[in-house]
């Protein structure tokens, strides 16, 4: 077959997978740049996690004067527990308002007060007044800067899934190998600069907020091209999602603090959640700041109650609104309380009846190690917003990706856009490379024997929900590396694609997915065991508490097909050594 | 408590690169009342046909990429409750890339041209833009449409007539109100055909984001009548 397999290929300046905020903003920064881009959209555009976003937004806008940007800053760290990239974390907190002007620049409306007044409330885990938000949400911001790359002529290549970077005998990427799912037809795109924007790896679990997509792929590619992941062992928890019906299971309804007065100020009280003995759990667990505490606390504490059987029958627990809410929720998010009157009733919509809720995957805390500039440690590959790792640390903030992506977004494809000018290499000379790789992607389309990707997918699914989500122990943790091996070993090899035809072809796609969905798995898996202790996300139950010596990171790299984990002292501000710093001069 | 029902789900097969002629397959499929036609497709595609090509990604209502078409009308597959009897088709008149998903490319090309970036007469002078919190409101509102097509698709105009359809006279309205934006929105609205709108309001019943793209078409019409929206004068 390797003979035959036909790979196109082109010349850009910067590839950029993934259609989501980080990878948009980055195509607009290197297109402004000067850089030719073309951005890769694994579905349709519009199909990312951004647009599922509700749209929050914390930034240091001024409106409140008690706040800061050293706040904003200490709230991020305290939240991370201490563990967070700190010179990420406080480029965050500087350049958020910024990025925020920019998205009313390109025509996004914030919500205000006054004519020039924003309006601002709270999500879980801050101390401070600061969050932005528009009505329009996650759609509101991806449809203004879907039509800023339209206005800049960017080229988008919808249902185009990044298959694998390719590298030079150096190590250097010289491009990206794309499968068209539309055609069933394989692009090479040899650029001076990948991008990688993919997202997170939300598909790992099987009760999830992201879209369907959202498989580590970029993630993944990156492990596999030699670089280096951090905190992957910290997947984000949403703590209340819709328990049914089953496509929406999962979807997040954020945090408890939006359904009580705790959503306008941090002192009155949030939304309470009971078991079904009708007692308040979460008092156990944070007597202080109650469902108006971090995520990941309110998150564990709920999956808690399910696992000890004081759960709903349907898997959840009971959220009690604060009707006096429902004037402004329903002015604020009217997106939420359609969705809840569709798919619970008219009581709940109105927030008069208890609604019943259960914690769900949300975001991938950790990723790709990057350096302020999103560059990592291979040449030529770039990472930012979801995919990348450091930023949160061992909990994230809501209210903080929509700053993140846009943030590091846009210094992604600045840098890109320079590392692409500097790049002397370049034009077909990997094609072969490419080839080689697609040629052994097709190897499943001509087996009849064996399993269908959909039913490897569920396997792992089930395995990362039970042993390396919420409640984690190292028994359960060596067991699923163990399964996780036999399923590389002995079922990938198996995996047979009922589905003859090249166009649109769902389980080919899912096959491409399963090898990344593993990779990522194992890699969370393995850095779980490596940690000995309970901090932010990740909860163990042989090490209940957290453990001073390990305000570190965990680094996982790939070596001659092993995984590595090795312990790593945290970047502080005085420890950050400095990025090639040489391209500051160049930022509008 | 959700109760078991058994369904029938008639859904139209094709293959543009292999087929001559559309046709339709009937599965059978055990499922449960308060699933959506996105439940009953995925259902299908994990237990009786590995084959068939769908589209989705949030299942929520957000991505706006699941439209079809049930029992002759366009909705989104993830919001759509499943009905005992269904006959599931791509939406028309797009293009077809295979079963149930449609090409885009005319649709985002488009987008493309209607340029519904705020055209701005001098460059943005930071934030925050004077805007008056209702017209924000607003703004948002019309900033919420999903492009998925679903108005296109029922607008009887569309189907016989040279027009674009409501959703973009909806965006194009966006951009009319919008303070920062100094294009002729109007103009763009009418060479778009919104002129051949028969002010049926089908689009207002069938937005899955309960906007009325119809509003705007009657609100572009005040201005036309009226001598334009108040910032061109």
């Amino acid at each position: 077959m390797t003979a035959k397999t036909e790979v196109f290929t082109e010349h850009v300046d910067v590839l950029i997978a993934g259609s989501g905020a980080a990878g948009m903003r980055a195509a607009i920064a290197a297109h402004d740049a000067g850089a030719k881009v073309v951005l890769l959209a694994k579905g349709p555009r519009r199909a990312n996690h951004t647009r599922m976003s509700g749209g929050r937004y914390n930034a240091v806008s001024g409106f409140n004067p008690a706040d800061s940007t050293d706040a904003f800053f200490r709230d991020t760290v305290d939240s991370g527990v201490g563990i967070n990239n700190y010179p990420l974390t406080r480029i965050l907190a500087d350049e958020a308002m910024d990025r925020a002007y920019d998205l009313e620049s390109y025509g996004l409306a914030w919500d205000r007060t006054e004519i020039k007044k924003y309006y601002m409330s709270m999500t879980g885990g801050g101390t401070f007044v600061r969050t932005l938000g528009s009505i329009d949400e996650g759609i509101g911001i991806t449809e203004v800067m879907l039509h800023q790359l339209h206005k800049r002529g960017i080229r988008i290549c919808d249902f185009h899934m990044l298959a694998d970077v390719v590298q030079d005998d150096s190590g250097r990427v010289t491009g990206g190998l794309a499968l068209d799912l539309s055609k069933g037809a394989w692009r090479y795109f040899s650029a001076g600069a990948v991008v990688i924007a993919t997202g997170g790896t939300s598909q790992l679990y099987e009760t999830s907020s992201g879209p369907a997509i959202n498989t580590g792929d970029g993630i993944a590619i990156a492990l596999r091209a030699g670089a280096e992941l951090v905190d992957i062992e910290f997947m984000q928890f949403i703590p209340i999602s819709f328990v049914y019906p089953p496509s929406a299971r999962g979807y997040t309804l954020i945090e408890p603090a939006h359904y009580g007065m705790r959503h306008f100020d941090p002192k009155a009280e949030p939304a309470h959640l009971l078991n079904t003995k009708g007692e308040r759990f979460v008092l156990k667990h944070d007597p202080v700041r109650r469902e108006g505490s971090t995520r990941d606390i309110l998150a564990r504490a709920i999956m808690l109650e399910i696992l000890e059987g004081r759960g709903t029958p349907e898997g959840g627990v009971l959220m009690h609104p604060d009707p006096q809410v429902f004037d402004a929720f329903l002015k604020e998010r009217p997106i939420y309380i359609k969705r809840l009157l569709e798919n619970y009733g008219e009581g709940h919509a109105r927030l008069q009846e208890p609604i019943q809720v259960t914690p769900s995957a949300l975001y991938t805390l950790g990723g790709v190690r990057i350096d302020p500039w999103c560059r990592c440690n291979v040449p030529g590959l770039l990472v930012s917003g979801e995919a990348a790792g450091g930023v949160h640390g061992a909990n994230r903030l809501g209210g903080s990706s929509m700053p993140d992506i846009q943030v590091f977004g846009r210094r992604a494809g600045i840098a890109a856009a320079e590392d692409a000018r500097e790049y002397a290499g370049g034009g077909a000379a990997q094609l072969d490379k490419a080839r080689a790789r697609a040629a052994a992607l097709e190897a499943c389309m001509q087996r009849n024997d064996g399993v269908r990707p959909p039913d490897i997918k569920k396997r792992i699914q089930k395995l990362m929900w039970d042993h390396v989500g919420l409640v984690r122990s190292g028994a359960k943790l060596t067991e699923t590396l163990a399964a996780f091996r036999s399923l590389r070993e002995h079922v990938l090899p198996t995996v047979k694609v009922t589905n003859k035809s090249r166009v649109l072809n769902r389980e080919w796609m899912e096959f491409l997915e399963l090898e990344n969905l593993l990779d990522i798995g194992e890699a969370m898996a393995a850095s779980s065991l490596q940690r000995p202790e309970t901090r932010g996300a990740h909860y163990r139950t042989d090490f209940p508490a957290l453990d001073s010596n390990w305000t570190a990171n965990l680094i996982v790299r790939r070596h001659a097909g092993q995984l590595q984990v090795e312990k790593k002292a945290v970047v502080t501000l005085e420890k950050a050594v400095p990025a090639r710093e040489k391209i500051a001069g160049a930022i509008a | 408590m959700p109760t078991d029902i058994k369904m029938r789900a008639e859904i139209r097969r094709y293959d543009p690169s292999v087929d001559a002629e559309p046709h339709y397959e009937t599965f059978e499929v055990a499922g449960q009342d308060n699933w959506r036609v996105l439940d009953v497709i995925r259902s299908i595609y994990e237990r009786q046909a590995g084959d068939l090509a769908y589209q989705f990604a949030c299942r929520v209502g957000r991505c706006g990429t699941c439209a079809v078409k049930v029992n002759g009308v366009p909705v989104l597959a993830c919001q759509e409750r499943c009905k005992p009897e269904m006959k599931i088709e791509p939406l028309t008149p797009f293009p077809v890339l295979r079963d149930l998903v449609v090409d885009r490319s005319e649709i985002e090309a488009r987008y493309e041209q209607h340029a519904y970036a705020p055209q701005r007469k001098t460059e943005y002078a930071g934030g925050p833009e004077p805007i008056d919190p209702l017209l924000a409101e607003d703004l948002c509102h019309k900033g919420s449409c999903l492009a998925c097509m679903v108005c296109v698709s029922g607008c009887p105009a569309v189907e016989e007539r040279a027009f674009d359809g409501p959703a973009f006279m909806l965006k194009l309205r966006h951009m009319a109100e919008h303070p920062a934006d100094s294009g002729n929105r109007l103009e763009q609205a009418i060479d778009a055909g919104m002129l051949e709108c028969f002010g049926c309001d089908l689009c207002t019943q069938l937005c899955p984001a309960d906007l009325s793209p119809a509003q705007a078409i009657r609100d572009f019409r005040r201005d036309m009548i009226f001598g334009g929206s108040k910032k061109h004068e």
